[in-house]
């Protein structure tokens, strides 16, 4: 048990710990936030009262998921101090100010105005109420910008240069279009919209498949489906754009990805690793199944490659990620879910075509629900093996081939960081069981159908009766 | 350019301290109310403290999250000393956070409160108990080397004086937790609340006339920079209009206001603000590392300016704004 003495292995435990966790939450609440957006626009165009339960049901799983998002998300922040010092002087210049942006753009908006989307459905006219759903939704994706570009930087630090340990920074815009960027931060962005259609759409399926309210989650399903009809097969095609990038741009971590111990050099056919046992210490795969020329159509749509891919016996062991086995099937978990999600989307917009989805004859749709529900966890499991490639990968640096995350981290007795470690794994772990309790507790009661929808005046479009305003929650 | 280096990390250093501040009062009586709530009577009127909170904790709490961005981004030396330095009680203040965060969601769902109930409570306490020791810390000084790095042990901050500073941060947390109660309940609620004020406010004054007693004699790198002419004058004044801000509040108390008592906490917070901000400037690790040697380039100084400088007006109106559109009294039943 070594690492019990080893301040560096002990925060880097505790951060992948508490990022592992918390990103479970937020992953939910930034995609749901939009579907929230989408709910209540229609219940405002149409006045149809099902929309309005639908944003009144929905918002109470998001509300629930979004506290829970914030306690696990502050500690994120303060490790940066706390267990990293090093790193956060070095990278300050950037990083932290990305960090401020996130918090003052982003996170202040969100929760500056989520009081009055869960609480002020009859005090605000229904225009500044959707106004604050909007910049809710708003907020939670400028997140997802502001943190996916700080990451992108570490991944690929641009903009600058290291001098006497400290990064100074020459061009801040050219730091924040960083290589990967873009890139990083539409594939995230679709994993956050695709994660929230596949758990709202499983919620619904199991209402469906138990015959309650049937017409009304048939509706919640159908939104769903418009969306993810372009999102699922959108993701792939970003999907591929990241591989590309770090193909070009971290060779060792692709090396990683496929176990690839040799080089492939340029003009000679690649061939795709299906499955392996990747073996550290004979630096080579023990076993492996392969597809031929699979590489070379993933990398550059050909058989043939133009560029080598490197080997990961081209960098000297402490240069290369660890954990291989971790990081290559992470990988492919994260792509064989991906495509699940695209092929039920067919299979499903096949039966909506057939008519199969109308309200009569949705309850048959039996094997199809029963996939949705199946489905509904598939996102968090691959957006966590998305993240555990990303910065597993990049090990052994913290910045990308500039500052090595052994060096990054604060020198703090061991005992310290393995209490607080100890108490973020009980912590976490008795949240996460509180969230499933909790999440299927209000899953079971299911909607209130009985909320009196908000009646408006229109010549002052200002509620006409004050009844008393409960907590959406209220049980 | 020399100018700007001088020029632009006070510009941060006010933005903190504003950020800061506003934290203190805001996710104060948040704390404070959570803490009063280990002593409700009944589960009507715990009930009743969440509810007075529910809508605007998250965007209080904020400040602090926005503090540690802005302390980050802007003096980046300053963030990693005082954070590695306060490791135990970050910490602290993180778990209570966590525990007092989660409680306000599943005490809704839950058939059995009473768990959530002290998490609630207790989580209130522990977070204002490790801010107090994390200030009392920074106050007793961090020990670096010449660079700035952290070179103490990781139980410096445990001492007497940052005691008393724990304790006393508590009870103003409670005093204007408090007044917050008074402004928002009525009857019985509300009656208790004017005696918790002034236990608070009695207690408060105890532990700012032993801190005040306690910072020369304890704390020897304060010393000089409190007698120094002209300075003595102004740190001479402070304890003096805080007495006279106390008897204002006390006088409110007794009279009854309903939104004087939280004015009167707001204006004694304010000065006690002002003080340690003066004895902190020009240092951003206190006596140790000046704002100019601990920040950051002062292209990233103004590059954070123009992004964030901006929000800080819009920030505030749309915050003002979610008070003002749940203004009013709580009731039992959430608001009425």
């Amino acid at each position: 048990m070594e690492f019990l003495h080893d301040t560096v292995a002990l925060s880097r435990m505790q951060f992948a710990l508490t990022a592992i966790f918390h990103m479970l939450w937020p992953v939910l609440t930034t995609g749901m936030a939009i579907y929230l957006v989408v709910v209540e626009g229609l219940w405002l165009k149409t006045r149809n009262p099902d929309y309005y339960h639908h944003a009144r049901f929905w918002a109470k799983l998001y509300v629930l998921n979004f506290g829970i998002g914030v306690a696990s998300g502050v500690p994120m922040e303060f490790q940066f101090g706390t267990n990293w010092a090093p790193f956060s002087e070095a990278v300050g210049d950037f990083f932290g100010s990305v960090l401020g942006f996130e918090a003052s753009m982003a996170f202040m908006l969100e929760a500056g105005f989520l009081g009055i989307v869960l609480f002020g459905w009859e005090r605000v006219p229904p225009v500044v109420h959707y106004i604050a759903t909007i910049l809710v939704a708003f907020g939670a994706n400028l997140s997802t910008f502001w943190i996916l570009t700080a990451n992108s930087w570490l991944q690929t630090p641009a903009g600058g240069e290291l001098v006497d340990g400290k990064f100074i920074v020459s061009d801040y815009f050219e730091a924040i279009f960083n290589p990967f960027m873009v890139n990083s931060v539409m594939h995230m962005f679709l994993a956050t919209l695709e994660t929230s259609l596949f758990v709202i759409g499983g919620i619904a399926a199991w209402y469906i498949l138990n015959k309650r309210h049937s017409a009304f989650f048939a509706k919640a399903l159908k939104i769903v489906l418009a969306v993810a009809i372009a999102v699922a097969p959108l993701q792939i095609y970003v999907g591929h754009l990241s591989g590309e990038q770090v193909y070009h741009h971290q060779p060792a971590k692709l090396a990683a990805m496929e176990a690839q111990w040799e080089t492939i050099p340029a003009g000679q056919p690649a061939d795709w690793s299906l499955v392996a046992l990747p073996n550290d210490e004979l630096e080579q795969n023990d076993w492996e199944l392969k597809i031929p020329n699979g590489l070379g159509y993933i990398l550059e749509l050909k058989p043939i490659l133009s560029e080598p891919v490197l080997g990961l016996k081209e960098w000297k062991p402490e240069d290369r990620p660890h954990l291989l086995g971790l990081i290559y099937y992470s990988f492919r978990v994260m792509v064989a879910i991906g495509f699940f999600f695209a092929g039920l989307m067919l299979w499903t917009v096949l039966q909506w075509v057939r008519g199969k989805l109308s309200d009569a004859e949705i309850d048959g749709q039996r094997w199809l629900m029963r996939a949705w529900i199946f489905a509904a966890p598939l996102g968090y499991i691959a957006v966590e093996a998305g993240w555990i490639v990303r910065c597993v990968g990049r090990q052994p640096w913290t910045l990308y081939g500039q500052i090595r995350t052994a060096d990054a981290a604060s020198s703090l007795p061991p005992e310290n960081v393995l209490v607080s470690l100890c108490g973020f794994a009980i912590v976490y772990s008795l949240l996460f069981l509180c969230a499933l309790y909790f999440g299927s507790r209000i899953i079971r009661k299911g909607p209130d159908l009985n909320i009196p929808v908000p009646i408006f005046d229109r010549a002052t479009s200002l509620p006409v009766k004050h009844s008393p305003d409960r907590r959406p929650l209220e049980t | 350019m020399e100018s700007l280096q001088y020029f632009l990390p006070q510009v941060w250093f006010a933005i903190l301290a504003l950020f800061l501040f506003l934290y203190v009062m805001l996710d104060g009586f948040d704390l404070g109310v959570g803490i009063l709530s280990i002593t409700s009577s009944d589960e009507e009127r715990r009930g009743i403290l969440m509810t007075s909170l529910s809508n605007v904790w998250d965007a209080n709490e904020t400040w602090l999250v926005l503090m540690g961005g802005a302390l980050f981004g802007a003096f980046p030396l300053a963030y990693s000393t005082i954070l590695n330095a306060l490791y135990i009680p970050i910490f602290m203040m993180i778990f209570g956070f966590i525990f007092r965060a989660v409680a306000f969601e599943f005490r809704e769902h839950s058939n059995r409160k009473f768990f959530w109930n002290y998490a609630f409570g207790v989580g209130s306490f522990l977070a204002a108990l490790g801010q107090g020791f994390a200030l009392g810390g920074v106050l007793a000084g961090i020990k670096v080397d010449e660079n700035g790095h952290f070179i103490g042990s990781t139980l410096d901050w445990l001492n007497l004086p940052s005691l008393l500073v724990a304790l006393t941060l508590i009870q103003g947390y409670v005093l204007i937790g408090s007044t917050y109660l008074i402004m928002k309940t009525e009857g019985d609620l509300q009656k208790t609340h004017y005696r918790t004020a002034k236990l608070a406010a009695a207690t408060t004054l105890l532990g700012a006339i032993l801190i005040t007693i306690a910072t020369p004699i304890f704390y020897e790198s304060a010393r000089s920079r409190l007698f120094d002419v002209p300075q003595v004058y102004f740190f001479g004044a402070l304890p003096l209009v805080g007495v006279l801000l106390v008897g204002l509040l006390w006088r409110s108390l007794s009279r009854q206001e309903e939104r004087g008592p939280f004015i009167w906490t707001i204006g004694i917070f304010l000065l006690t603000f002002l003080g340690l901000a003066a004895i902190v400037f020009p240092y951003i690790i206190p006596m140790q590392i000046t704002i100019y040697e601990g920040s950051a380039s002062a292209s990233s100084l103004v590059f954070m300016l123009v992004f964030i400088g901006f929000l800080i007006p819009i920030m505030l109106a749309y915050n003002i704004y979610q008070y003002v559109v749940f203004r009013g009294k709580v009731t039992g039943d959430g608001y009425g």
